[in-house]
């Protein structure tokens, strides 16, 4: 695993200024979210200024259905906050958490909702972040999928964000667009059927 | 250095000597006419546009010694939008700056749009002035670009979407779009705003001056009256309507914003959901190019809107579609309990079902329409030549009332502006041009009366 030990990958400064603690659940309640900047200036008065986009990312602490509870970093997901449809910025909504589907994190501009994780039938959670709704849903695989944070939990239960390689086979990439021509060959294998799209089983 | 003249007062004197002296430059290179009494106000158009554009660049001037264009310093909010806030809220008369400017951005716009289809419907164009037609479509896009920019440095939610939206369908364009999105837009946020600055403030209004240049005609209709009086309903417009500064960009909420109203045809193509270079890019482009190829392809001889149905029933769709088109973009369904998708989606088979039905109307329209004014032109009598309406004696009375109210209304806008009235300054402001212009009007109106 590659952990980055500098204090810049420790989700601080996601809510108050503390840092993340997957058992604190009080302050990090299920079915929340909060704006982290990654990679961070390691200031939070610097990084809350920022409206780069490209570093910002929604830290969501899943519903309880979905393992919100979990004293673990499975219960957390940091989705990107560009749309890689137009590159807005999609919000988390709390209250679209009793919909079915989860249709919980959602741009303004166009509509695009991105799927939180689900459980499959052996109850791994799977096809987090994939579009299932709106314009960034009809392009192709990989890139209708929001890039996303790995996350980790050290013993003491803090967050960590491993360092991402973006990449489509990993993190993904911010903003993929209708970047085709440099995915080429991520997409066609997956649209002839040779290969399965990230996240798919 | 030329003699000076030795007939007349000091003033005409001085203003004989300049006169002469500005002869070889190019502001002479245009003949002026100032109209002996009040033509047809379409005519006016394009100088109005002009006059626009010379109010934007005054007040935009003034708004610069204020704007920030850096996002990092501010607390929490970012600079640019602070700055604007502190114009809106502190500055003085920055209130009344600010709001001239948004209104005039809107204005020019819709009196570019409008001369633009003067031109077209009245076949202007066709008078060797290929090159004039083809620098205004130019004009008309550089103008559409000035004013995204200009909205866009606000940095407020619409304007925060805005630029990701601008330099998103930038990077989707095939082959340099990524060039094209890091040499227009930079990478990041600190580097759009300073780069969207300086194409608003500097590059595009320098190559519109220069194309200016290439689009004027050698006459010029300046009518004192009628710029006098649309500068001023310019001025009362902004202050009945003033504009919010809204809500500071922050990328921890953004909300649902629609775009200014010229973009919104635009914003109904791309909620679609096809893809976004086609609908964002080639659909806006398709019109743009048929407006440049026009010319080319409709070489009658004949002007006049009624002897060229079918160039008219392209004109009227174009019109129609527009307007539909710009109608879905400010269309979101108002039920708040629905997902966003919901909300926003334009289904795209009613979409374009809507524009190819109001193209089959349009032509239908035009050529019955036609056919009609063709069957009346034969019954058609000369009209008896109108007699003046007023007498001298009464253009006097009117005349010294307009001057009292001229007065009182210049005096109410002092007042108002002593005791910081934002809304009222500019409102009396505006009514104080119209004034003019309508005492302008009258004077020249009076000129002509045979007792």
């Amino acid at each position: 695993m590659d952990l980055n030990t500098t204090s810049n990958n420790n989700v601080n400064g996601a809510a108050a200024g503390k840092t993340v603690n997957v058992n604190d659940l009080t302050s990090f309640p299920p079915n929340s979210s909060w704006l982290i900047t990654y990679p961070t200036s390691g200031d939070i008065n610097v990084d809350s200024q920022s409206p780069d986009t490209f570093q910002k990312f929604g830290l969501i602490r899943l519903p309880t259905q979905l393992g919100g509870s979990n004293k673990d970093a499975s219960a957390f997901v940091a989705y990107s906050k560009v749309c890689v449809h137009l590159w807005c910025s999609p919000n988390y909504d709390p209250q679209k958490s009793s919909n079915p589907t989860y249709e919980t994190y959602q741009c303004p501009c166009h509509g695009s909702i991105y799927q939180l994780p689900t459980k499959d039938s052996q109850g791994n959670l799977i096809d987090a972040g994939k579009a299932i709704e709106g314009p960034a849903s009809l392009q192709a695989p990989p890139t209708n999928a929001i890039p996303m944070l790995t996350l980790t939990a050290d013993s003491s239960g803090d967050l960590w964000i491993e360092i991402p390689q973006w990449d489509p086979d990993h993190n993904g990439v911010i903003g993929y667009g209708r970047n085709f021509a440099s995915y080429q060959d991520y997409i066609l294998p997956i649209a002839q059927g040779k290969a399965k799209a990230p996240g798919e089983p | 250095m030329s003699k000076p003249p030795e007939k007349g007062n000091v003033v005409s004197r001085l203003y004989q000597w300049i006169k002469d002296g500005l002869e070889r430059t190019v502001y002479m290179g245009v003949q002026y006419t100032y109209p002996k009494r009040f033509v047809s106000p379409l005519g006016y158009l394009g100088v109005l546009t002009g006059i626009t554009f010379l109010v934007l660049g005054i007040t935009g001037g003034f708004l610069m010694f204020y704007y920030q264009p850096t996002l990092a310093g501010c607390g929490s909010l970012t600079c640019a939008f602070a700055s604007i806030e502190r114009i809106n809220n502190t500055v003085p008369f920055g209130w009344l700056l600010r709001n001239i400017h948004y209104t005039a951005s809107n204005a020019m716009v819709l009196l570019a749009v409008l001369h633009m289809y003067y031109q077209y419907f009245s076949g202007r164009f066709k008078i060797k002035n290929e090159v004039l037609w083809v620098t205004g479509v130019i004009l008309g896009i550089i103008t559409g670009v000035e004013a995204f920019s200009g909205y866009d440095l606000l940095f407020n939610q619409r304007a925060g979407l805005a630029i990701e939206i601008g330099s998103s369908l930038a990077n989707a364009s095939p082959l340099v779009g990524g060039t094209l999105r890091l040499a227009t837009f930079g990478a990041g946020f600190t580097d759009f705003v300073l780069r969207l600055y300086a194409v608003h403030v500097f590059i595009l209004p320098m190559i519109m001056i220069i194309l200016v240049f290439v689009h004027f005609p050698r006459y010029l209709v300046f009518d004192l009256p009628v710029i006098s009086t649309v500068v001023g309903g310019l001025f009362l417009v902004a202050a009945i309507f003033p504009v919010a500064v809204g809500i500071g960009y922050s990328p921890s909420n953004p909300q649902l914003t629609i775009p200014e109203w010229y973009l919104t045809g635009i914003y109904a193509l791309l909620r679609t959901e096809f893809d976004k270079f086609v609908m964002g890019g080639l659909m806006p482009a398709l019109l743009f190019l048929m407006a440049i190829v026009v010319p080319f392809v409709d070489t009658s001889k004949k002007l006049n809107w009624k002897d060229r149905p079918f160039f008219t029933a392209l004109g009227i769709t174009t019109i129609a579609q527009i307007l539909i088109t710009t109608a879905w973009g400010f269309y979101i369904n108002p039920d708040t309990n629905l997902p966003t998708l919901a909300r926003l989606y334009v289904d795209p088979s009613l979409y374009f079902s809507s524009m190819l039905g109001v193209t089959v109307l349009s032509f239908a329209f035009t050529y019955a329409f036609l056919r009609y004014l063709k069957a009346k032109e034969r019954v058609r009598r000369a009209v008896a030549p109108m007699s003046p309406l007023l007498t001298k004696k009464w253009v006097f009375i009117i005349f010294l009332m307009l001057v009292g109210a001229q007065l009182a209304l210049n005096f109410f806008a002092w007042t108002a502006a002593l005791t910081n009235l934002n809304a009222m300054t500019l409102f009396d402001v505006g009514a104080v041009l119209i004034t003019f212009g309508v005492i302008m009007h009258l004077y020249r109106y009076s000129q002509s009366l045979p007792f």
